[in-house]
């Protein structure tokens, strides 16, 4: 799968022997030496990229860019290598959502195994990401009646007493009902709630 | 004459035997009057006396009075003469009652005989220094008794042949036969006792003569020398100076009879010693004193002893094995240690004790010589185990240092071979890769060196090295650890180089021990973590060190044990590491000490001496 790898070392000589190996595999290289100055140009989550991240970097740590990427929302799997394991980094930084947790020296399999599954994760996230996008537009699209209408449907409501509830005839809300699974696009009613909770309405509690 | 003398003493030896005894020794007085033949100065005669005297002072019972009379009959004769002095003894001593009369030489005791009858009636006599012959002539005196010397020249020769072993010539020298008192009797004894020998009369020779006759004796010949009393020209002699005035002369020992004789030259014999002479005779009369009968006590011989002088003995080459059984010797110049006794032995003494001390010295020195190698034995050991504590605890760092270049070799290698397999491999990079890795291995290969330097087991040992790459190197091990742990590291060294003498390993293991101490201190405060570390020249003869921190500080009360061992403060610590530092310092004769700045955080300095 092809991507873009970015390469947090402060350590030229590694740097350079992965942009080597990485760019003959097939991908693109991005290099940074601190951690810092990833931070300061963002990459771009539009394309599949990963980050290959080392634990000890002076400055602001490994395990510290990752906490700061999830706080602004990256989705930029996360790939560690270290020259020392030790248990309580690895179980905080894979907690946190790395992707995987390598140790230096390290053999291209493995690299590139791990490369190749984080990028796949990533194109997952992201076309996952899209869906649930045009989810959220189609949910938005429709009127509040109609909203309101979806919520308490999701909720396993019957038209009866959603009718009651809002103070309208049972046909209205038959018809509201038909409008929603129209404009949102299912065939039946187990697929609006399945749709409902990916979008986390339902925990709500509305 | 003799009839009527013996007749006369058995009169009075009846009296006395017929008074009780008791009677008699209450009636005696305790008085003796000695009659000396010689005259006033002969040292001789005065010897005599006072041996007399010493025996008689001595005497435990009632104090005895002493009078002498000096008679000077070896100078003067004849009736008249005898008159005049038996007349003046009458007189002087009428009044005076008199216990003893105590004759010196046979002259003497010839007048005291004769004169008893009529001066002393019924005192007994005690003579002395009267030899053999004269006794014989006397008969043995009624109600006398006393010491006979015994003479002979046969002892004189049996002395001159001791004395010189091959000896063919006698050289007897003497003043006129009659004149020579107790060795009168050699006269008669010549023939007998000198058989087998050439003998040379020198008898009444004047002096100058005789001086001349001993330069130019023979070999193989000895000297007799009997008395001289005259210089031959009139003028009077003493025979112990006229003796001396022949040994000045004589080429050949001269062997003499009287103990006087021996200072002034004589080589020995067997002489007449007249303090022994007086003492025997002194002891007879206090045998009288105390009730005995002169009767009854026989005559003793006494007063001759061999005796030597070694002064003349080393000049004539006598030994001293063939010397007379019992012979004494005089004048025996005392060897050194003799001389110098009580010196030699407090010298002997003083260089004892010096060497006892100089041993025990080299003792302690070796004791405290081994206590110290032991000491540095086991500072070395502990540093060991502190180095591998502290190692174990920068463990990730460490890995981390070695895993960095070795993790990028891994990859290069792959990469390259991986080009390799292409159609056309691109050489250019194939090179670069090669250079990279070849690199990286140096950079593994330091770290590891580095670390074994570090972890060496090795006993102290000191060179010269710069105190400032000693730091810049532990600075840069501790770099990761530092950046690990969030810390700031800085180093500030002096300009100049600082040679120190000392063990590099030791010494970074200090700098390491008080930087690791400052990071652990800082692990509870949430930024701003930061250890300064800086050298100076302190003056001209020290270096100062410090390794400053922003952490806590350290509780003033706990300033001053910092440095004891196993004080910690921290959970997992062992607290050896700043005791290991200060006993590396102390044994590189520097001095360590902790103070808390005022800007807050703790600073650690050491001093340590310049190489000179």
């Amino acid at each position: 799968m092809p991507g873009r790898v970015h390469v947090v070392d402060d350590d030229d000589s590694f740097r350079t022997a992965m942009e080597r190996r990485l760019r003959l595999a097939g991908y693109q290289v991005a290099t940074y030496p601190s951690a810092q100055q990833l931070l300061d140009r963002l990459p771009e989550e539009s394309e599949p990229g990963c980050i290959l991240l080392d634990v000890q970097i002076p400055g602001l740590t490994g395990p510290e860019l990752q906490g700061r990427l999830n706080e602004l929302g990256s989705t930029l799997p996360i790939v560690f290598l270290t020259g020392h394991v030790d248990t309580s980094t690895t179980v905080r930084t894979i907690k946190a959502g790395a992707e995987d947790f390598l140790t230096k020296p390290v053999e291209s399999k493995q690299l590139l195994g791990a490369i190749e599954r984080a990028l796949a994760r990533h194109a997952a996230v992201r076309s996952e990401r899209h869906r649930i996008d045009e989810m959220r537009a189609l949910v938005a699209a429709l009127t509040p009646r109609e909203h309101q209408v979806f919520g308490l449907v999701v909720r396993g409501k019957l038209n009866k007493q959603i009718a009651h509830e809002l103070g309208a005839t049972e046909r209205t809300i038959k018809a509201h009902r038909h409008k929603v699974m129209e404009k949102i696009k299912v065939q039946s009613l187990a697929e609006l709630v399945s749709l409902a909770e990916r979008l986390g309405l339902l925990a709500a509690g509305k | 004459m003799i009839r009527l003398i013996s007749f006369k003493g058995l009169i009075a030896g009846l009296l006395v035997l017929l008074a009780p005894t008791a009677l008699a020794q209450e009636r005696r007085p305790h008085s003796i009057l000695v009659l000396d033949q010689a005259e006033t100065r002969g040292p001789f005669y005065d010897l005599i006396f006072s041996g007399l005297r010493e025996v008689v002072g001595a005497h435990p019972g009632p104090r005895v009075t002493l009078y002498g009379e000096n008679l000077d009959l070896n100078r003067f004769d004849g009736t008249a003469y005898e008159q005049s002095l038996k007349r003046h003894l009458h007189e002087k001593y009428q009044d005076k009652p008199i216990g003893v009369v105590l004759a010196i030489g046979a002259r003497a005791l010839e007048c005291a005989l004769r004169w008893r009858e009529e001066l002393w009636p019924g005192i007994p006599i005690v003579f002395t220094m009267v030899d053999e012959i004269d006794f014989a002539r006397l008969g043995p005196p009624p109600d006398a008794t006393g010491v006979i010397v015994k003479t002979p020249l046969t002892d004189s020769i049996k002395v001159a042949r001791a004395v010189v072993p091959d000896l063919d010539t006698v050289v007897i020298i003497g003043d006129q036969w009659e004149r020579v008192a107790v060795f009168r009797s050699w006269v008669d004894e010549i023939p007998t006792a000198t058989a087998g020998l050439r003998v040379v009369q020198v008898i009444g020779e004047k002096m100058a003569d005789i001086r001349k006759l001993v330069a130019e004796l023979p070999e193989r010949s000895a000297i007799i020398y009997s008395s001289i009393y005259s210089d031959g020209e009139g003028g009077y002699l003493l025979p112990r100076i006229a003796v001396g005035l022949i040994a000045e002369k004589a080429n050949r020992p001269i062997v003499v009879a009287a103990e006087t004789f021996l200072a002034p030259g004589g080589v020995g014999g067997y002489v007449l010693v007249p303090s022994a002479i007086g003492a025997d005779a002194a002891k007879i009369a206090l045998r009288i004193f105390n009730g005995e009968r002169a009767e009854t006590i026989s005559p003793v011989s006494g007063g001759v002893k061999p005796i030597f002088n070694w002064v003349q003995m080393q000049r004539w080459n006598v030994s001293e094995s063939g010397l007379p059984e019992g012979s004494e010797i005089r004048f025996r110049e005392p060897t050194f240690l003799e001389r110098y006794r009580w010196q030699s032995m407090l010298i002997v003494a003083a260089l004892l004790v010096q060497a006892g001390l100089i041993l025990f010295l080299l003792h302690e020195r070796r004791m405290r010589r081994n206590a110290e190698i032991e000491s540095q034995k086991r500072m070395s050991e502990l540093a060991h185990v502190n180095r591998q504590a502290t190692t174990s605890e920068l463990s990730s760092s460490i890995a981390h240092e070695i895993n960095q270049p070795l993790g990028s070799i891994l990859t290069n290698a792959e990469t390259a071979e991986l080009i390799l397999q292409s159609e056309i491999p691109d050489l250019g990079e194939i090179r670069e890769i090669l250079a990279d890795i070849k690199r990286d291995d140096q950079r593994a290969g330091e770290v590891i060196r580095r670390l074994r330097g570090f972890l060496k087991n090795a006993p102290f040992e000191t060179k010269e090295v710069d105190l400032n790459q000693i730091m810049n190197e532990t600075f840069r091990f501790l770099s990761l650890q530092a950046t690990s742990r969030n810390i700031e590291l800085y180093l500030q060294t002096s300009p100049a180089e600082l040679r120190i003498k000392g063990d590099p390993v030791q010494l970074q293991q200090v700098i390491l021990n008080l930087v690791v101490n400052s990071m652990d201190a800082m692990a509870t405060i949430p930024y701003g973590r930061t250890v300064i570390g800086r050298t100076e020249l302190n003056g001209d003869s020290t270096v100062e060190i410090s390794i400053s921190d922003s952490g806590p500080g350290i509780p003033p009360n706990k300033l001053a044990q910092v440095f004891d061992p196993f004080f910690t403060t921290k959970d997992q610590g062992m607290g050896i590491g700043l005791s290991i530092a200060r006993t590396i310092i102390l044994a590189h004769k520097g001095r360590i000490w902790a103070e808390n700045q005022n800007g807050g955080g703790a600073a650690f300095h050491f001093t340590l001496p310049l190489a000179a």
